[in-house]
């Protein structure tokens, strides 16, 4: 299931905190106040092992926000959270507010907005790491269960999840997010080889 | 290639398109790689008071230099240079254009939800749009519903028998004024006031009165902590906590040492309580001053041992805690 080397893994690791830390800066911008965004860790899950991993219990609501990416490599790409914790995130980002049951109209546009920083910004980074060209489509904000949101793009059970998991710190709480990379066969063998070749140029020739 | 009727097909697809970006209800900015206007549509000549003839041809950036370090800026670089799309919502980006309901009268700008995507143009480097929506209405009918939800929410925050907020109250409030005291650098006092041996008045009196006796030093309070954001609210028992936003530790002691001064002044008879034989407060103080910022948890917990220390010192007393170090005041 594993598909990467200790050492391609520790690299893509790398990619991704690069890639948060933008996002972090970011979003730091907007609200005026310190965020702090690190991936502790990733796997490579198939969606069905991927769906569990983010809910404990069967019926629990996710927020998701996706974004189709497609170039070099292709890919759907979602920002995920248990919907109590994007009612928080979204709070802290807005400041004053009086919270509601669920996201508001506008509340689900700010979370489409930080998915579309989070999923740019980690995107962007892989692409010019590995100095190549992708090209994205507009967020989309989804709820459901985890396993709905994983199979929203339609690929089969069995397809290939690399899972990050985010650690967002606003205003001293912590809040765990995941993103999902959703890769076909050819999808993850094209990132393996962007990895490798990342690897080469920075390792140099010897 | 066929061709039909009397008009070419290429002109009459392009008058078609031009017709339908005038007439479409939102906002439609082009720009080519240099960041150059290419395309201003009929929206945004009316919501923006620039029409199309000064905009075109001008870089966006000497038309609005202020968007160049915002989100706009950083979002039509991505566009541009990284084929990345990117959304601006109106709640995390406050109205980032002047654009107005009425561009000839002004007044407040326009709720605005915003969208920058990437756009391959056949033999020509990548250019951008920017797409406004106006959201003004979405946006008011959510405030409306927080109003409402806020009227309904503050029935449910209030303690039953004083009518001053109840501990839930407390906490909301009391995490949202720390975070709004250290976003605008300033200094938050909180006030732990507990009425003397109420215990022994309940069992002298009865529990009606210890009621009545909780009612009348609630409104006391209410009555003086008056100013835009203080919060006062039962605590628990015979525990009342007072929230002072903007307000020091010598402001707060002031503030304090009235309050004992005006519930002493109450005569309110409570034979049992020693020497003083009327209902007497004592206040703990704790502050946050801006350099050393704390959470609310600490913030309570100061409080609590300055009441404690209070309470040891005997009745009718105020006690502040600053940076950890205890000090008695008044006695």
């Amino acid at each position: 299931m594993i598909p990467l080397t200790e050492l391609e893994h520790d690299a893509l690791v790398e990619i991704f905190n690069i890639g948060v830390g933008h996002a972090a800066a970011s979003m730091s911008a907007i609200v005026n106040e310190e965020v702090k965004m690190s991936v502790p860790s990733i796997s490579f899950l198939n969606r069905a092992s991927a769906a569990k991993l983010l809910s404990n219990k069967d019926d629990e609501r996710i927020c998701g926000v996706s974004q189709h990416y497609e170039g070099a490599f292709n890919t759907e790409a979602m920002l995920m959270f248990p919907e109590n914790k994007s009612l928080e995130i979204v709070r802290l980002m807005v400041g004053e507010s009086v919270p509601l049951q669920e996201l508001t109209e506008m509340e689900q546009e700010a979370m489409s907005e930080i998915g579309n920083i989070i999923l740019n910004s980690c995107v962007g980074t892989l692409a010019n790491i590995f100095q190549l060209e992708l090209h994205g489509s507009l967020p989309l904000y989804h709820v459901g269960t985890s396993a709905e949101i994983l199979s929203a793009s339609g690929s089969p059970d069995d397809t290939t999840v690399l899972m990050l998991h985010i650690d967002f710190l606003l205003e001293k709480q912590q809040i765990r997010g995941y993103v999902a990379f959703i890769l076909d066969l050819n999808s993850l063998q094209d990132l393996k080889h962007q990895i490798n070749r990342y690897l080469l140029r920075s390792t140099g020739s010897a | 290639m066929t061709e039909t009727g009397s008009m070419q097909p290429d002109a009459q697809r392009l008058s078609l398109l031009e017709s339908v970006l005038s007439a479409a209800n939102l906002g439609a900015i082009v720009l080519d790689s240099e960041r150059r206007i290419v395309l201003w549509n009929r929206w945004m000549e009316r919501h923006s008071g620039c029409p199309a003839s000064a905009a075109l041809g001008v870089d966006f950036f000497t038309l609005y230099p202020d968007l160049l370090q915002q989100r706009v800026g950083t979002a039509i670089g991505q566009a541009l240079r990284d084929n990345f799309p990117s959304l601006l919502s109106q709640t995390l980006n406050k109205a980032p254009f002047a654009l107005y309901a009425n561009a000839a009268l002004r007044g407040e700008r326009m709720q605005q939800a915003v969208a920058i995507t990437p756009v391959d143009v056949a033999g020509a480097t990548r250019h951008c749009l920017i797409q406004i929506n106006d959201v003004s209405n979405a946006v008011g009918r959510e405030k409306l519903l927080r109003d409402q939800t806020l009227v309904l929410r503050t029935e449910t925050f209030l303690d039953g028998l004083t009518g001053v907020a109840n501990r839930r109250h407390f906490d909301v409030a009391m995490e949202k004024e720390l975070r709004r005291a250290k976003r605008i650098d300033s200094a938050l006092s909180l006030l732990m006031i507990d009425i003397d041996s109420f215990k022994s008045y309940n069992d002298h009196y009865g529990h009606q009165q210890g009621d009545a006796c909780l009612i009348k030093v609630a409104a006391t309070l209410a009555e003086m902590l008056q100013r835009p954001g203080d919060l006062l609210a039962r605590y628990g028992g015979e525990e009342f906590a007072a929230i002072l936003p903007e307000t020091d530790a010598a402001h707060a002691l002031q503030l304090a040492e009235a309050i004992r001064a005006r519930i002493c002044g109450l005569d309110i008879s409570h034979a049992r309580a020693g020497a003083t034989k009327h209902i007497t407060v004592c206040i703990g103080i704790a502050t946050m001053n801006i350099p050393n910022p704390v959470d609310s948890d600490a913030l309570i917990g100061a409080a609590d041992r300055a009441l404690y220390l209070a309470k040891h010192a005997g009745r009718n007393r105020v006690m502040a805690q600053s940076q950890g170090k205890a000090r008695q005041e008044i006695g």
